[in-house]
């Protein structure tokens, strides 16, 4: 037992040497506590050696080094700045996220998505842009796709700058629609249309299944839209999803189930396996998952959702925002805005097809598009014609949460599509203010 | 201790027919066997998926046997990530958390199950009382200390909340209660002391337990996320559980990726365990007391 | 015992507990005393918090959905702990002999226990895919039409248990085999010169000076699994439409989805009152059933 002692003994110096080590030289965080800032904001790029952090969830994994090398770009176009990059998986990301929002530490920099981007502008989190976007003299809004630009502000704050923005379309096996003699989806289809081919194409004895659109709050208030009806009143004061016409929206998605749509893809990549394996005909799911399918042993390509009583396609985006308690905003706003719309941040995302950087000039979507599988990468933005942007309040993930419970049971024949849909709209009511 | 184990066993021979013994013996065989299989079967899959190529994953109905077997898995993730680095950092957090657990929980159980002082119950029902709440919600106010502490992305950090375990003391406490006190009164009538009785009479008899604790420290250390996650930003200083996570991506995870690193994430608890065991059976033969 | 000769006597309780007791106030004692506090505001982690005073634990009351998680917390751990104390103790019990293979075994029943849920998790939807999964396939060739599992609501808390049990059991066996092995040979060999059998021994012997061990293994699963979260939130995430909901993953949803830090806290004070009342309870009960050295 002597000996024990004394290991622990060696031990416990050891981690006391390496904490007091540790404790003394790093400390990310020192940067965003209390040093000094040069005073009076200036276009041009103060002298002092500066180091941001930016927290990120859709680097890692695939595109660590595409990061990478924006980061490189960046800190040789200025010196003086260096970016310190912390990625987290995007199902753990808010919820460290807000322990340092919480505890007043948090990154300097950050990405959001747009649905949780409203609470922490409302909250006062984020800085506001637009005085450091006045000063920067070559700085020009209109570099930015102008929907992406306009949805990340609010109140005459610019909470945030757009990096990426992505859709959902239709993809499809083409080699199940030759084997089954039916015409390949275009941009005139109806829903009726896709229901036609999709009970074509269904082979239950075979485990091949005509389509697969998933069941929760984002198709819904898409496919809601299809429908003409639309998710609250205009106002925003009261739910209307619950009305006739997102009755119909609610059973176009649930009535599938079974019968030309399987009923038990709904887990964690279930969806994705069976298109891959090519068990599914047509699959409603959204751009990012182009590099996923490059090596799928079938011929497949994409077309744009059919709509119903008009079309509507989703809009997804996400922004890089700075936090208000940040020490050092104008570098901050370099940083925001070369991530985003710098001619080398533009080109290493097109490249890597990671996810669309949110840009105006169309020009630079060339390498993109050109790039197969799949071939109609027009379709891409084709949709952004007709888009809807999801309903956001603050209390956003309740609201979701709430909606999708609603489809599910009335999925499972636990309720009526009609008293789910009341239900939940009671519920969503009382969460607005 | 061989001996008395085939005095008992002969014992036993002769009050049973031997062949309904070897029967009995063959059916434990066999359900022990069965029961293994069962258990060892998600290893069993996540070494089969960490050897397969991307495309082939989850197609219903998945293959156990991979075909064709990629072996490239596991390098990729070492270059990915900082793989050596994940691991050196939780080898190191789990065990310096592990000897300071076994000792720190060692010592408080001896007090509880052989001192006698006021509040002594009360105290060990704090102890307890401590592990009623979940991590999630002490989480804000311990990164708060942490920060204020100066000790936010650092190895102090990751090792300080785990130096007391209620658990342990819990575990020990009981150990120690089921231990006959004979030695140890002999040990007080010689004059020892009670750190001398703790150290030379006490955790030897425990053997087992300390060497279960042990096991179960290392175990809950290494496989630690939520506060690695929360309290840690650099790579440096990355622990092989959060590490790994990286790897879900938001869209889509990269099975066969994650199972490699969760393979390797498995190998180090196997071999603390069975090193573990040994001195779990060992303890046997010290209980075996002489006089 | 020891003389308890006033503060030298003080000194050596105060050596032996100091070392844990000081770190645990600070950093586990602490922050739940600071947690409570948080159950008195309203707080979504963004904005500064507003005192709200005990409002939370009024809406608590009235609130449908924790009702429902506690609900089927209860179920899980009703259906779980039977499972596990008695499959570990079987496990150990059969596992406590001079077997072939002994330590092969040993490794294997608790490889589950160290693996991580993200795994187990994934590898038990597999098996218990309602189409294409081990279990239905083998329940169908016995003839049993197999139940759609974690797609069911009425089948997920069950497909919860199963796979926590299955997972847990090494756990208890580790426990109850270090107990098993701490008791002396001798007890065992004077019993046989006695002419007892294997029951009686076991009845006699093993069984009672088990109970510590037991004893232990009860209270600490009884707590732990109250808590349970991990393997819900990666096998089911509470559904299928909210059939496994539990406490746990309603405390975690509300702080860090719902941006309601001080209802979950309300929530995790309320729980753990209840908590330690049912573990006092259970320390009361020991003297009967419980015996040491």
């Amino acid at each position: 037992m002597r000996s024990f002692n004394r290991a622990f003994a060696l031990v416990a110096a050891t981690t006391l040497l390496v904490g007091a080590c540790n404790g003394a030289a790093s400390s990310p965080s020192a940067s965003t506590e209390a040093s000094p800032t040069s005073g009076a904001p200036s276009a041009s790029a103060p002298a002092e050696q500066v180091t941001l952090t930016y927290f990120t969830f859709s680097a890692a994994p695939d595109h660590l080094a595409d990061l990478d090398a924006i980061v490189q770009a960046f800190e040789q176009k200025y010196p003086n700045i260096s970016i310190e990059v912390q990625t987290a998986a995007y199902t753990d990301y808010f919820t460290k996220l807000q322990t340092q929002v919480a505890s007043g530490s948090a990154p300097d920099t950050f990405e959001l998505n747009y649905e949780n981007s409203v609470a922490y502008a409302s909250s006062g989190a984020l800085l506001d842009l637009n005085p450091l976007a006045a000063a920067d003299s070559d700085f020009d809004p209109g570099v930015y796709y102008p929907k992406a630009y306009e949805v990340f502000a609010a109140d005459g704050v610019q909470f945030g700058v757009p990096e990426q923005f992505s859709d959902v379309l239709l993809f499809y096996n083409k080699d199940l629609f030759d084997a089954a003699d039916v015409d390949y989806p275009d941009a005139s289809w109806t829903w009726q249309d896709e229901l036609a081919a999709a009970e074509q194409l269904t082979d239950a004895a075979n485990g091949v299944w005509g389509h697969f659109q998933p069941i929760q709050f984002f198709e819904f208030y898409k496919v809601l839209a299809q429908n003409g009806g639309s998710f609250f009143n205009a106002a925003g004061t009261a739910s209307t999803f619950n009305d006739a016409k997102g009755v119909e929206a609610a059973n176009w998605l649930i009535d599938k189930v079974g019968t030309n749509m399987p009923g038990d893809a709904f887990g964690p990549d279930q969806d994705s396996a069976l298109f891959k394996s090519g068990k599914l005909a047509m699959w409603h799911t959204g751009i990012w998952l182009f590099p996923a399918l490059a090596d799928v042993p079938f011929n497949w390509d994409v077309s744009v959702e059919p709509g119903n009583v008009r079309k509507a396609h989703h809009f997804f985006a996400n922004a890089v925002v700075a936090s208000a308690g940040t020490s050092h905003p104008e570098e901050a706003w370099l940083w925001l805005r070369f991530l985003t719309s710098s001619e080398e941040a533009v080109k290493v995302r097109l490249d890597a097809s990671w996810e669309l950087a949110a840009v105006a000039d169309q020009d630079l979507f060339g390498p993109y598009l050109s790039q197969t599988p799949p071939d109609n990468r027009e379709a891409v933005f084709e949709a952004l014609s007709d888009i809807v942007t999801p309903p956001v309040i603050e209390q956003q993930s309740q609201m979701q949460d709430i909606v999708t419970l609603a489809l599910e049971k009335a999925r499972l024949g636990q309720l009526s599509v009609a008293d789910a849909l009341n239900e939940a709209a009671a519920q969503v009511d009382a969460l607005l203010p | 201790m061989a001996e008395l184990a085939d005095v008992s066993m002969a014992t036993r021979a002769r009050t049973r027919r031997p062949w309904s013994r070897i029967v009995g013996r063959a059916v434990v065989h066999v359900v022990l066997s069965a029961g293994g299989l069962a258990m060892i079967f998600p290893f069993l899959w996540m070494l089969s998926t960490s050897f397969q190529s991307a495309g082939a994953l989850l197609v219903p109905p998945p293959q156990l046997i991979p075909s064709p077997i990629e072996l490239g898995n596991y390098a990729e993730i070492a270059s990915a990530f900082p793989l050596w680095r994940f691991l050196v950092n939780s080898l190191g957090v789990a065990a310096v958390a592990t000897v300071l657990q076994v000792t720190t929980s060692a010592m408080a159980a001896y007090a509880f199950a052989r001192l006698r002082f006021r509040g002594r119950d009360a105290l060990f029902l704090l102890y307890i009382a401590t592990l009623m709440v979940p991590l999630q919600v002490t989480i804000l106010p311990l990164f708060v200390e942490m920060r204020f502490l100066g000790l936010v992305d650092s190895y102090p950090a990751l090792v300080l909340p785990s130096i007391a375990s209620a658990f342990g003391t819990f575990l020990l406490r009981q150990a120690f209660l089921g231990l006959p006190r004979d030695l140890e009164e002999a040990a007080f009538m010689d004059g020892a002391g009670h750190v001398t009785v703790f150290r030379r009479i006490v955790l030897p008899l425990a053997l087992p337990a300390v060497a279960t604790l042990a096991v179960f420290s290392f175990v809950a250390s290494w496989n630690s996320f939520l506060w690695p996650l929360i309290i840690v930003n650099s790579p440096d200083l990355m622990t092989l559980p959060v590490g790994l996570s990286n790897l879900q991506g938001r869209y889509a995870t990269a099975w066969n990726l994650l199972m490699a690193g969760s393979t390797v994430a498995v190998i180090p608890i196997l071999v603390v365990y069975i090193v573990g065991q040994k001195y779990v059976i060992r303890g046997v033969t010290l209980s075996g007391l002489k006089g | 015992m020891v003389g308890q000769r006033g503060w030298q006597y003080r000194a050596v309780v105060l050596l032996f507990i100091a070392p844990s007791l000081v770190p645990l106030l600070l950093f586990t004692v602490g922050p739940m005393v600071a947690a409570a506090g948080l159950s008195t505001v309203r707080w979504n982690l963004l904005r500064p918090p507003e005192f709200v005073g005990l409002d939370n634990y009024v809406r608590l009351a009235a609130d449908a959905n924790f009702r429902d998680a506690v609900l089927h917390t209860v179920a899980y751990v009703s259906g779980y702990l039977p499972l596990v104390m008695v499959g570990g103790m079987l496990i150990a019990l059969a596992l406590n002999q001079r077997l072939r293979g002994l330590a092969i075994f040993r490794t294997a029943y608790f490889l589950p226990v160290v693996t991580s849920w993200v795994v187990v998790a994934l590898m038990w939807r597999w098996l218990l895919d309602p189409g294409a999964g081990l279990v239905n396939y083998l329940l169908g060739l016995v003839g049993v039409d197999g139940p759609g599992w974690y797609n069911d609501p009425a089948w997920a808390m069950p497909s919860v248990i199963i796979a926590s049990a299955w997972k847990d059991l090494g756990f208890v066996m580790v426990i109850l085999l270090a107990g098993l092995q701490s008791i002396p040979e001798e007890y065992y060999e004077a019993a046989s010169v006695d002419g007892a059998g294997r029951w009686t021994r076991f009845r006699h012997i093993t069984l009672p000076l088990l109970t510590p061990s037991l004893f232990f293994v009860l209270v600490i699963s009884l707590i732990n699994n109250l808590q349970v979260f991990d393997q819900v939130w990666v096998m089911t995430k509470g559904g299928p439409a909210g059939a496994t909901t539990v406490v746990v993953e309603q405390i975690v949803t509300n702080a860090f989805s719902y941006g309601q830090m001080g209802y979950a806290a309300s929530m995790s004070l309320l729980f753990f009152v209840v908590l330690l009342l049912i573990t006092l309870v259970q320390f009361r009960l020991q003297r009967r059933w419980v015996t040491y050295g």
